[in-house]
């Protein structure tokens, strides 16, 4: 009945595709290997850290870009959808120098990773670099490498309705990098399913980098279940639990949007450059109702997930009628609205949908515009250095023009496709309002304001992000509705302080390091698994990551795994993340944040005057650190790399340990 | 008669589906342990360049012409209305596939004849396929008398809001889901 013999959960097989030769290789895997890495963002970041080196150019062909599911993808366990893409970044980099590089990864919905699994594999790792563009077919056993000559230069979604003819099969899953991703912009995107995107990173550059346009995949093979008695009732005890969960029953109405809700009171705004902390009124311009109103066409879904929080938009009226496109969801509305300090929905939604017909993502394209705007207005640029074009705040029009150059590599966008911080570099200015950590820029979420997301950025292992770290607790509404994951996450003496301190912790620091390291390692749970971490997460009213997802990998795989296994496995990714950095020698110094937060408050509303201090951050990091068990400046010991199993970044530690010092002593030579 | 008009069927709303393949999961896993859409009876048919969704499963016709070109009667009606194939009959000629309207007879993947939706037979959850399509409703398994009368409520209530001004504004509930953090509070 099935080809596949292995085992359960897992495919066991990943494939290697040499783009040089046009070669491919099937590699079978352990199920001890299984077991160490459990899957999706365990096993890539295994691969990314063992198959580069140190001072590794990222678009060296021997990058490998690695794509893989998770152990739960494609099986009947809700909103089991997600895919990781994983290299070494050609984005991030660290104060040490632009030209640093380390880990990147980005998980994307959509149904790539389930048709992973169907066509037999865990993993797709993709070396070399093909002599002209080509896109990779793989059907099954059969992998085809065909000439992309006639897609490159396309946009995302006219190549995926390209292929969608030529091969003229429905089911097939495509993953397509748009022009940005061919003309190796630096944050340029990978997307599946026309519109589910894994933006952070620049994992579409390495892509274009290899010339490869896409990957299609068509399978045949079911995923074959350990226990599946035991499995069907859980999941139904999953799934029931999100279908009558009033937090997920909204989320599927209103999509990620309704975070917007939250707004100034968590301190999502993004706006102006990340710089001021509130938008006025950013909860009704945004409302999330309002725009299912009057943008909403259907909702879409990933695989296997019941609560559909994706979005269709068609505008109807208006400048910008007839346009449609997948998404937004709330980063990017975000994004590219409050952060260009636009209010005018329509026009940011088009946004949304051009960055991912362009390949960008959205994140940091709103980041360089924001930039750009803000330096404008500081006077730091002038019409000189942009070959003419003037970019003020809230300027749609010109957004797009420049979303166009950044994506062509044409005049000014040629130094914003470097990404926001070399922009800077290249241009000697502004490097000091450019809101980053280790050279990927900021979410929505003001780091001056909600701590434990502040704690997180800084201390994420691809650089500036929320979702490594998702240390939701800290809300004042979700600490109060769990209070037994604080229980968990928390010892008892922090747990006093933290509801000592309720609700005002949320922008206080003493309890955030314990919450971070525990969010951590719960959060890199649902990354390991291939599972969304939305449903289920804090607000989703249906328990933690692990609680959820540790009894069906155990269900699926049947292969005796524990509860703590799961979250070693989560500890031994961080590590080997956090490694890749290391072995560069960045460790602490890259841990904070740009002076700006330190410096400048809050300009309004309910927390204005917040700012970071110094004392209490340093405070923060050497807690964080001893919470992981890592040394003062952040580096692995020796002795949690064994007792993880990870003993052979020893050496790596120690000659980054040297890099860093060497550094240190460089910088009090020149102060 | 009495008993034919109290028949539940499952009734499809393509414009509810999000094309999350939830019931081809439930189906495989249900009737074969194993998850794959390949092992499903039913099928999503995506047309994602416009967002739109498809489910296709057999509509149990009651004049099913499936019923009518096997040549070995190997699909049968069942108590519940499915119409199933018996695959101690079949002999895998495919024809009932071949004269489908809908496309809606599958093969089985296992034993190569063909299969189609058996409504889950008598298991207590109904079918998977309703049961993991509870948040979206694009699936759902009602009485067939009541299925008419909400087509009908449904198309007539497009008809009155052309018609009719609409008398207050529909407005969502102000429920605080999410944070709940009262800034007015502080």
């Amino acid at each position: 009945m099935n080809k596949n013999k292995f085992s359960n959960g897992w495919m066991g097989r990943r494939l290697r595709i040499d783009m040089t030769n046009s070669k491919f290789e099937i590699e079978e895997l352990s199920v001890e290997y299984c077991k160490k890495w459990i899957g999706g963002r365990g096993f890539n970041s295994d691969v990314v850290y063992h198959e580069t080196r140190e001072g590794m150019d990222p678009f060296d062909p021997d990058n490998p870009i690695c794509i893989a599911s998770g152990v739960l993808s494609g099986t009947f366990a809700p909103s089991s959808g997600r895919t990781v893409v994983s290299a070494r970044s050609p984005h991030t980099c660290s104060i040490m120098g632009t030209n640093m590089h380390g880990h990147g990864d980005t998980n994307m919905g959509g149904g790539f990773g389930p048709a992973l699994k169907y066509a037999g594999y865990d993993q797709v790792i993709v070396k070399g670099k093909a002599k002209n563009p080509v896109y990779l077919l793989i059907n099954d056993d059969d992998i085809e490498f065909r000439d992309a000559g006639h897609l490159w230069g396309l946009g995302s979604k006219k190549t995926t309705i390209k292929i969608l003819e030529e091969l003229d099969d429905p089911d097939i899953v495509v993953m397509v990098i748009g022009p940005a991703g061919e003309n190796l912009i630096k944050f340029a995107c990978v997307l599946n399913n026309f519109s589910s995107a894994g933006g952070r990173t620049g994992m579409g550059a390495i892509m274009g980098s290899k010339n490869l346009k896409a990957i299609v995949l068509k399978g045949s093979n079911p995923v074959n279940i350990g226990n599946p008695e035991e499995f069907k009732k859980l999941c139904w005890d999953l799934r029931d639990k999100i279908h009558n969960a009033p937090a997920a029953i909204k989320h599927g109405k209103l999509g990620s949007l309704e975070l917007f809700d939250g707004g100034n009171s968590i301190g999502i705004s993004a706006h102006k450059n990340c710089s001021t902390g509130y938008m006025k009124d950013i909860e009704k311009i945004y409302d999330s109702s309002k725009w299912a109103k009057n943008f909403l066409f259907r909702r879409k879904s990933c695989w296997s997930c019941p609560v559909s929080c994706g979005r269709y938009t068609y505008i109807k009226e208006g400048k910008y009628a007839g346009f449609h496109c997948g998404g937004p969801e709330m980063e990017s509305l975000c994004n590219l609205g409050p952060r260009i300090d636009s209010s005018d929905v329509a026009g940011v939604t088009v946004l949304c949908g051009i960055v991912n017909e362009l390949g960008i993502d959205s994140i940091s394209a709103g980041a360089a515009l924001s930039w750009t705007m803000e330096a404008f207005e500081k006077g730091y640029i002038t019409e000189k250095d942009t070959g003419g074009i003037r970019l003020e705040w809230g300027d749609i029009e010109g957004s797009l023009k420049v979303l166009n150059m950044i994506a062509n590599r044409e005049g000014f966008g040629d130094i914003l496709a470097e990404g926001t911080i070399r922009a800077a570099e290249i241009l000697g200015v502004g490097m000091d309002i450019v809101p980053h950590c280790r050279g990927l820029e900021h979410i929505s979420v003001d780091p001056r304001i909600a701590l434990g997301f502040s704690l997180g950025y800084a201390m994420s292992t691809r650089g500036s992000d929320h979702l490594k770290n998702y240390s939701c607790l800290e809300f004042p509404g979700l600490a109060v509705k769990n209070k037994d994951q604080l229980k968990e996450a928390l010892s008892s003496k922090t747990l006093k302080k933290f509801w000592k301190n309720f609700p005002e912790q949320m922008y206080k620091i003493d309890t955030k390091p314990e919450l971070c390291t525990w969010s951590e390692k719960n959060k890199c749970v649902s990354d390991l698994v291939g599972c969304c971490c939305d449903p289920i997460a804090s607000w989703g009213d249906a328990g933690t990551w692990k609680e959820a997802y540790a009894p069906l990998v155990k269900t699926v795989s049947g292969v005796g795994l524990s509860d703590d296994d799961i979250f070693e496995a989560a500890e031994r990714t961080i590590a080997i993340e956090r490694a890749h950095w290391l072995r560069e020698g960045s460790a602490k110094q890259d841990d904070t944040h740009i002076d700006r937060y330190f410096d400048e408050t809050v300009h309004d509303g309910p927390y204005k005057g917040m700012k970071l201090d110094r004392k209490e951050w340093e405070w923060a990091q050497k807690e964080y650190y001893k919470q992981h068990g890592w040394d003062e400046d952040g580096f692995i010991t020796p002795e949690k790399a064994e007792e993880l199993g990870i003993q052979e970044i020893i050496p790596d530690m120690k000659s980054g340990k040297k890099i860093y010092k060497k550094w240190l002593k460089e910088q009090k030579i020149n102060k | 008669m009495a008993q034919e008009t109290n028949k539940k069927v499952i009734v499809i709303d393509p414009d509810k589906c999000t094309g999350c393949h939830s019931c081809e999961m439930a189906c495989s896993i249900k009737h074969f342990d194993v998850c794959g859409s390949g092992y499903s009876r039913i099928r999503i048919h995506e047309f994602r360049d416009v967002n739109t969704f498809i489910p296709i499963m057999c509509q149990a016709c009651e004049d099913a012409i499936c019923i009518k070109v096997c040549p070995v009667n190997a699909r049968v009606r069942q108590e519940n209305g499915a119409v199933v194939t018996d695959e101690e009959r079949c002999i895998g000629c495919k024809a009932c596939i071949n004269s489908c309207p809908f496309g809606a007879v599958m093969i089985n993947p296992v034993t190569e004849k063909t299969m189609s939706c058996d409504l889950c037979m008598e298991d207590e959850l109904g079918p998977w396929c309703v049961k993991a399509c509870t948040m979206q409703k694009a699936l759902q398994f009602v009485n067939v008398q009541d299925s008419v009368k909400a087509r009908g409520r449904n198309w007539t209530k497009l008809i009155k809001d052309e018609f009719s001004p609409s008398l207050k504004e529909d407005e969502d509930s102000d429920e605080n889901y999410g944070y709940g953090f009262d800034l007015t509070n502080k």
